[in-house]
């Protein structure tokens, strides 16, 4: 029966595969340093729910910045929070979706995890160090990219179909584009950043 | 031509005098070099938290040799490091911080004195009910590291003392061993209370109480000092020590006699001394908390010359600095003795304690009620009493404004009130 259910899984996998096609594009952050940490996403498909992945996504403490400074996650994800300093470091998030939470602090080495159960943008800051800060930005889709200090970004294996891309950034803001995934090969939507 | 009439006129119209102050230790320029906000170092400026003292008894350093890697500047090379295979027949090599290392503190206060003024006598010597006193103070600081071994931290300050300038440059220059050794030259003091580093416009009474011949444990010395801090066990709290020689008077000694004086400290749980994380975390944090109990204890021994012949004190006493969540208690003791010859021994003791509290990490009050006894085996004069209540109200972190009240509760003094609003910010 396992084994069944493995093949059909691993059939299902293949075939979604075989008709998926990647996303890429350019976005461009006006007026910003940099083209960088701008989350591309398909928000939703209908009738469709994904299961969050069981690896945990890592955000690390280094040097008394957070890295990275965004992360997407898909929704039900379980991030764990790294201090790879020899200070101390705290987590906190004055708006996270799922509630308020603050990890207290913790000493090089040691992890502390938390799972992000709904859709949204957290910030998250570190009362010991209040210029540090970073986003943990949860969707409902696998389908997501961050952008590079360039603008580029790529969201691979997209089912063929018409979805709705949204794009997040902390200061700007883009309005979502209706794009079409082929069956193979890439499709290229680009975005340009304004003040929100 | 123009220029030096002006400088000449400028210096003409105030009197300088050289001061010893203590120096300032909130430095702006640590914030750039390494990109962090103030709270990093300081429960509020220029108050240090635990980290800060940590950084500080580093030698202006990150704690567990990461200061290469947490700074964000991008330091000048006095040599490379292969130089270091070279010596002695090269100089060894060091950085200094890629960014000048220069800051700006600038201080200035509304004073209101209630019983004062309505007499034109009295207001000729300046007291005077009300006045704006901007500015109070300009401090521009500096401070750093240079290569591995070497650390720095001085200021020139100009202050108004009633209407005159009081000019100062103290600084001091520290040879760090490694994180637990240090030997400074320069401007030294024993730091008699456990927060020196004060949150009042008003110094604390035990280091201004004057000797008889003027010396106090508030101004700094010119002279050498061996200092060194250590982790506690499991890495939580620990020691403090610093042992000096110093002048005792002026930057040229006012008589061949060196003083000498110690101080040493034992803090019981909270951050170590010289940092790093092992054994530490919580459930909950602020930079403003770090729950431990210091208790310090400080020897000075020198003379003082002056107006009446050379004077011989022994001063000595002790500190208590508790930290518990949002709230700080402490206090410090001092107990001086004074020998003049053909005079009869002075004993003197001035005491504080205070508290205050974090109702939020940007509004501070606090209180401290302070005894000062000049000659405790005479009946007279009555000790010196007050009550000092503030509020700190950081309006971001290098900005502040603090409300201040002296009351006087002894009679002798009843009449010295006053009210301080006091504005200060840093960059």
């Amino acid at each position: 029966m396992k084994r069944l259910v493995f093949i059909s899984f691993t059939l299902l996998a293949f075939t979604a595969t075989m008709f998926a096609g990647d996303i890429v594009g350019k976005v461009k952050v006006q007026r910003a340093k940099n083209n960088a940490n701008v989350v591309v996403y398909i928000d939703k498909i209908e009738g469709k729910v994904f299961e969050p992945p069981e690896k945990h996504a890592v955000m690390d403490q280094k040097n008394l910045v957070f890295i990275p400074h965004v992360l997407p996650v898909l929704v039900g994800t379980t991030v764990d929070f790294l201090n790879s300093d020899d200070v101390l470091h705290n987590v906190f998030s004055p708006d996270c979706p799922d509630g308020k939470f603050n990890l207290g602090t913790w000493a090089k080495g040691i992890v502390k995890s938390f799972t992000f159960k709904k859709p949204g943008v957290s910030t998250l800051l570190c009362n010991v160090h209040p210029e540090m800060e970073a986003f943990v930005v949860a969707v409902r889709t696998p389908y997501f990219a961050v952008s590079d200090e360039e603008g580029n970004y790529t969201i691979k294996d997209v089912p063929a179909g018409k979805y709705t891309l949204m794009v997040w950034h902390e200061k700007r803001k883009a309005k979502p584009q209706v794009v079409e995934v082929p069956e193979k090969g890439t499709v290229t939507v680009n975005f340009e950043l304004k003040r929100k | 031509m123009k220029k030096s009439l002006l400088i000449s006129a400028v210096v003409l119209g105030l009197f300088m005098s050289v001061i010893l102050t203590q120096s300032a230790q909130a430095i702006p320029a640590f914030a750039r070099k390494y990109r962090t906000s103030c709270s990093t170092c300081h429960y509020e400026f220029p108050k240090l938290n635990a980290f800060g003292k940590a950084f500080l008894n580093n030698g202006l350093r990150y704690p567990e040799g990461q200061d290469p890697d947490i700074r964000k500047d991008n330091p000048v090379s006095l040599g490379s490091e292969a130089y270091k295979k070279v010596w002695p027949d090269a100089i060894w090599p060091a950085d200094i911080d890629g960014l000048v290392p220069l800051s700006v503190h600038a201080v200035g206060r509304f004073n209101y004195a209630p019983e004062a003024g309505g007499d034109e006598e009295e207001e000729e010597e300046g007291g005077v009910k009300s006045t704006f006193e901007f500015p109070h103070e300009l401090e521009v600081l500096y401070a750093g590291t240079i290569g591995e071994n070497v650390s720095f931290m001085g200021e020139i300050e100009m202050e108004n003392e009633d209407n005159e300038i009081e000019f100062g440059f103290p600084f001091w220059v520290q040879w760090d061993f490694n994180a637990n050794w240090h030997v400074r030259l320069g401007n030294v003091s024993p730091d008699p209370t456990p927060d020196h580093l004060r949150l009042t416009r008003n110094h604390y009474n035990v280091a201004s109480f004057r000797s008889r011949n003027r010396w106090r444990l508030r101004d700094q010395q010119s002279g050498i000092e061996l200092r060194g801090a250590g982790n506690g066990a499991g890495g939580r709290g620990g020691y403090t020590f610093q042992v000096g020689v110093v002048n005792g008077q002026g930057i040229n000694d006012a008589n061949s006699s060196k003083d000498i004086y110690a101080r040493a400290t034992y803090k019981i749980g909270g951050l170590g001394e010289v940092g790093g994380t092992q054994g530490q975390g919580s459930e909950t944090s602020a930079f403003y908390v770090d729950n431990n109990l210091r208790l310090g204890g400080f020897f000075y021994k020198g003379t003082v010359s002056g107006a009446n012949p050379d004077e011989d004190i022994t001063v000595f006493g002790g500190d208590l600095d508790l930290w518990f969540n949002r709230l700080i208690v402490n206090g410090a003791a001092m107990f001086m003795k004074s020998e003049i010859p053909d005079m009869a021994d002075r004993n003197s003791m001035a005491w504080y304690a205070q508290a205050n509290y974090v109702i939020y990490p940007w509004l501070i009050p606090l209180v401290r009620y302070e005894y000062t006894d000049a000659d405790t085996d005479a009946d007279t004069p009555d000790p010196q009493t007050s009550l000092i209540p503030a509020l700190t109200v950081v309006l971001r972190a290098n900005v502040k404004i603090t409300a201040e009240y002296f009351l006087p509760l002894d009679d002798a003094h009843k009449d010295a009130d006053q009210l301080t609003l006091q504005a200060q910010f840093g960059f």
